[in-house]
């Protein structure tokens, strides 16, 4: 006997053994709180599923996952900054400010940095950004084109590539050999 | 110990990061959704509770008071509250309740919830505060006519007239702090829409 199979449900397998990974490292850096990451885990599987009941296919599925995860955590960072003071910037902002050398771990000498302290500083600087220009950096990570970015995030590919270009700056001068050039 | 001398090594290590990747079954998934559905019906549920302790007290009073100002105050007021109740669910909803985390840009999803909460806010006097208004006012000015009738009130003029200048007062000075401090916020994100079209016309 044959079971009956539900394309909302395969997509979602399907999406989630690709881009699983992803939404992981997408909430981490959405959400520096553990216990709120875990929450908005939740709600981006969740987004994502009910989503795939109207997937179309009129983009790739790629950028479908990535639009609605990153929507989902628009959403949760809007109603979880209600309340909160926090000024968010952009990324010409943290290219031009020379703060970053702060955020790098207080214990670095002049020997390389361990991937978790790289990670930990790429971190700290993402949850700085305002929700545009992190879900640029964000895709830019995950190894996203810059037309591919521009299509999830609505904004054209030549501004996503100026964008890029930025942050290419901000990580080889930041992290450029665990970012001792801000020691003298 | 690694040296880090281009993005591409960056990007290598961002990737290879060891995250605790969750994969939620589709049963979770389907408890999540009636979860959600029944998130929804006590809001609602919630909503309808305040709105029939609204509707039985100023019910109340229009059957225990005769005068006709505070029977159409009573009555105008179970109305402002069924208009805002009706308000507050019609636009009360957020996109991530319902299935509209769809497939938009992210940009235009984002300006799209940041326009929804501005109206929302900027619009309270309408559909949050001036329900009530006619109906209060009414009522208020019904209780000042019925206290002034009662026997031994001429003597208290001045000490009625200022006790209800303070109610009066109270009130029409939480409205306006209401309508105020929303304001204030609608204001902030107007701001922030203003920040994404500058962004949108720069992309375009």
């Amino acid at each position: 006997m044959q079971s009956t199979r539900n394309p909302q449900d395969d997509l979602y397998r399907d999406a989630i053994d690709a881009y699983g990974a992803a939404l992981s490292r997408l909430a981490r850096a959405w959400e520096a709180d553990l216990d709120a990451r875990q929450d908005l885990l939740q709600e981006m599987h969740f987004a994502l599923w009910r989503s795939f009941a109207t997937f179309d296919g009129r983009c790739s599925l790629r950028t479908w996952i990535y639009r609605v995860a990153h929507n989902a955590a628009t959403s949760h960072v809007m109603r979880s900054r209600r309340g909160k003071s926090r000024t968010l910037v952009s990324i010409e902002e943290i290219e031009e400010s020379r703060e970053m050398g702060s955020l790098a771990a207080k214990s670095d000498t002049n020997q390389s940095i361990e991937q978790t302290q790289i990670l930990d500083r790429l971190y700290a600087m993402i949850h700085r950004l305002n929700p545009l220009d992190r879900q640029v950096i964000l895709l830019y990570l995950e190894g996203v084109d810059a037309a591919s970015i521009g299509e999830v995030t609505g904004l054209s590919s030549g501004y996503v590539a100026t964008k890029i270009h930025r942050i290419k700056a901000i990580l080889i001068e930041r992290f450029h050999n665990g970012g001792n050039h801000d020691q003298p | 110990m690694t040296s880090h001398n281009s993005p591409n090594e960056l990007l290598n290590v961002w990737q290879s990061q060891k995250v605790g990747a969750i994969a939620m079954s589709v049963d979770e998934l389907r408890r999540a959704s009636n979860k959600l559905a029944r998130r929804v019906f006590w809001r609602n549920t919630r909503e309808a509770m305040a709105a029939a302790i609204g509707v039985a007290a100023y019910g109340y009073y229009f059957y225990e008071f005769r005068t006709p100002l505070l029977r159409l105050g009573s009555g105008l007021t179970v109305v402002g509250v069924l208009l805002t109740m009706f308000n507050l669910h019609r636009k009360g909803s957020a996109a991530s309740m319902g299935k509209e985390m769809d497939s938009r840009s992210c940009l235009d999803f984002h300006r799209s919830e940041l326009v929804r909460q501005r109206e929302l806010l900027a619009s309270v006097w309408e559909w949050y505060l001036l329900p009530f208004v006619p109906g209060m006012s009414l009522f208020m000015v019904g209780l000042i006519q019925l206290t002034l009738s009662q026997p031994g009130a001429a003597s208290r003029h001045g000490s009625i007239a200022l006790g209800f200048a303070v109610v009066c007062g109270l009130m029409a000075a939480a409205f306006l702090i209401v309508w105020k401090l929303n304001k204030w916020e609608a204001g902030n994100l107007q701001k922030r829409i203003d920040e994404l079209d500058a962004m949108k016309g720069q992309a375009g």
